[in-house]
């Protein structure tokens, strides 16, 4: 079963659950002897969802969810939010990485090139042994 | 001197920056880090064969390959999330809970501590509670054997739903005409007035005519209503807007059941609905 198969099951799953948990919110808020039976059912169906829900685990067991996204549902902010700050942190922790990187290679050609100014053999023998290296 | 000694001792290895040139061990980005295979002690032939390959130069390692996938690559383009990254930093993601999930009832955008429903507190205390889920038999039900009656204002939580913003249809004829002095009330307002009342009840009825043609239309033919959240499934909508779920046989929509109410076309609960419509199925599905 593709991946998005398995999420539009437990989506469907728990949409009629989320709607059987209404209905029967409605029996109790106003609730008439002759709607027992009714109530009753639903309260089955509520089982019988549940029993649904659970059937799914089996398909999402390799499926790992961040706590971090939980705290946000807590809090009643979107969880889209956490996906963006994440996607936002790691370009820029990417970029900052970048930067290091270039600027410690630009060190690196200048410190050869400044070598070989004051130790040319030794800087000789260490551009046969490394080769050239290209420039930052 | 002997500070210095004790500093830079024979055997130490040479600064950072030499390290960095690949004259000596370089320390690992991040403390406790495993070194390089490189790194590790190799066998005594291997390090005289390196010494010989390394002239002057000693504990000479070799760089790091190229291939290797670092920071200097935009990573975002390399695990292809382009599109995931246009589509949550692109434009601007509404903060509230409600706005992810609009269909679900109550009030979700409220701290889940407030009502001891959140999730955090669901993986730290899990309910005590079997493994499995039993439907309750006839005995079990005669506990939930309710009495007669609206429910007290303070535990109706699931009807109150969180305040909806209306886009207020601004006229932009009143803003782009110059605003126009006040008149005193004269006898030409009254006039006006009773013209407005005069045309209304006619208009009124039209409106009413146009309504009865509009139901019998529909009555004969199914109408195919628009899904405004979950294109799953077009469902065929009953005559005179009635909204009916999920239901088996015995509770399937009839005129005065609970779960029948009429609802604007244009009504997110109705396109929520919709989802669990359709013929009633036997008493499984829902």
């Amino acid at each position: 079963m593709a991946m998005a198969e398995k999420f539009d099951s437990l989506e469907e799953h728990l949409e009629k659950f989320v709607e059987n948990i209404r209905q029967l919110g409605i029996i109790v808020s106003d609730f008439q002897p002759s709607s027992q039976a009714g109530l009753n059912q639903k309260l089955n169906f509520m089982v019988t969802g549940l029993q649904d829900i659970d059937k799914c685990r089996q398909q999402l067991h390799d499926i790992s969810v961040p706590l971090e996204v939980f705290e946000y549902i807590d809090q009643g902010r979107n969880p889209q939010l956490y996906t963006k700050e994440c996607l936002e942190r790691a370009l820029a922790k990417n970029e900052q990485v970048k930067g290091k990187i270039d600027t410690m290679k630009k060190f690196k050609s200048l410190l050869i090139q400044e070598l070989t100014k004051v130790f040319p053999e030794d800087m000789a023998k260490y551009k046969a042994i490394r080769g050239e290296d290209p420039p930052p | 001197m002997e500070n210095f000694t004790a500093l830079f001792g024979g055997a130490e290895p040479p600064p950072a920056a030499a390290a960095a040139l690949g004259f000596g061990p370089a320390k690992a980005p991040g403390a406790g880090a495993a070194p390089p295979p490189a790194a590790a002690a190799p066998p005594p032939g291997e390090d005289a064969a390196r010494k010989a390959a390394a002239g002057p130069f000693y504990l000479l390692r070799e760089l790091p390959g190229t291939t290797e996938l670092t920071g200097s690559t935009n990573l975002i383009t390399h695990y292809n999330l382009e599109h995931a990254y246009n589509k949550f930093c692109g434009k601007k993601v509404k903060e509230k809970l409600s706005n992810f999930l609009p269909d679900l009832p109550g009030m979700i955008d409220l701290p889940g501590s407030h009502d001891n429903s959140s999730l955090r507190s669901l993986i730290e205390k899990p309910p005590i509670c079997g493994s499995s889920f039993t439907p309750l038999t006839s005995t079990m039900l005669t506990g939930f054997r309710l009495h007669a009656g609206p429910l007290p204002e303070q535990c109706r939580l699931m009807h109150i739903q969180p305040p909806k913003k209306k886009n207020k249809h601004k006229h932009k004829q009143s803003r782009t005409q110059d605003p126009v002095p006040p008149e005193t009330p004269s006898d030409s307002d009254h006039k006006k007035k009773k013209k407005k009342k005069e045309e209304d009840p006619e208009r009124k009825r039209k409106k009413k005519e146009k309504k009865k043609k509009k139901v019998g239309g529909n009555s004969s033919s199914c109408r195919v209503m628009p899904r405004t959240s979950c294109p799953r499934r077009p469902v065929q909508d009953p005559e005179l807007h009635l909204c009916s779920w999920h239901l088996p046989q015995s509770c399937a929509p009839r005129a005065g059941n609970v779960f029948s109410r009429v609802l604007p076309t244009n009504s997110p609960r109705r396109s929520r609905a919709q989802l669990h419509t359709g013929p009633a199925q036997g008493g499984g599905g829902c």
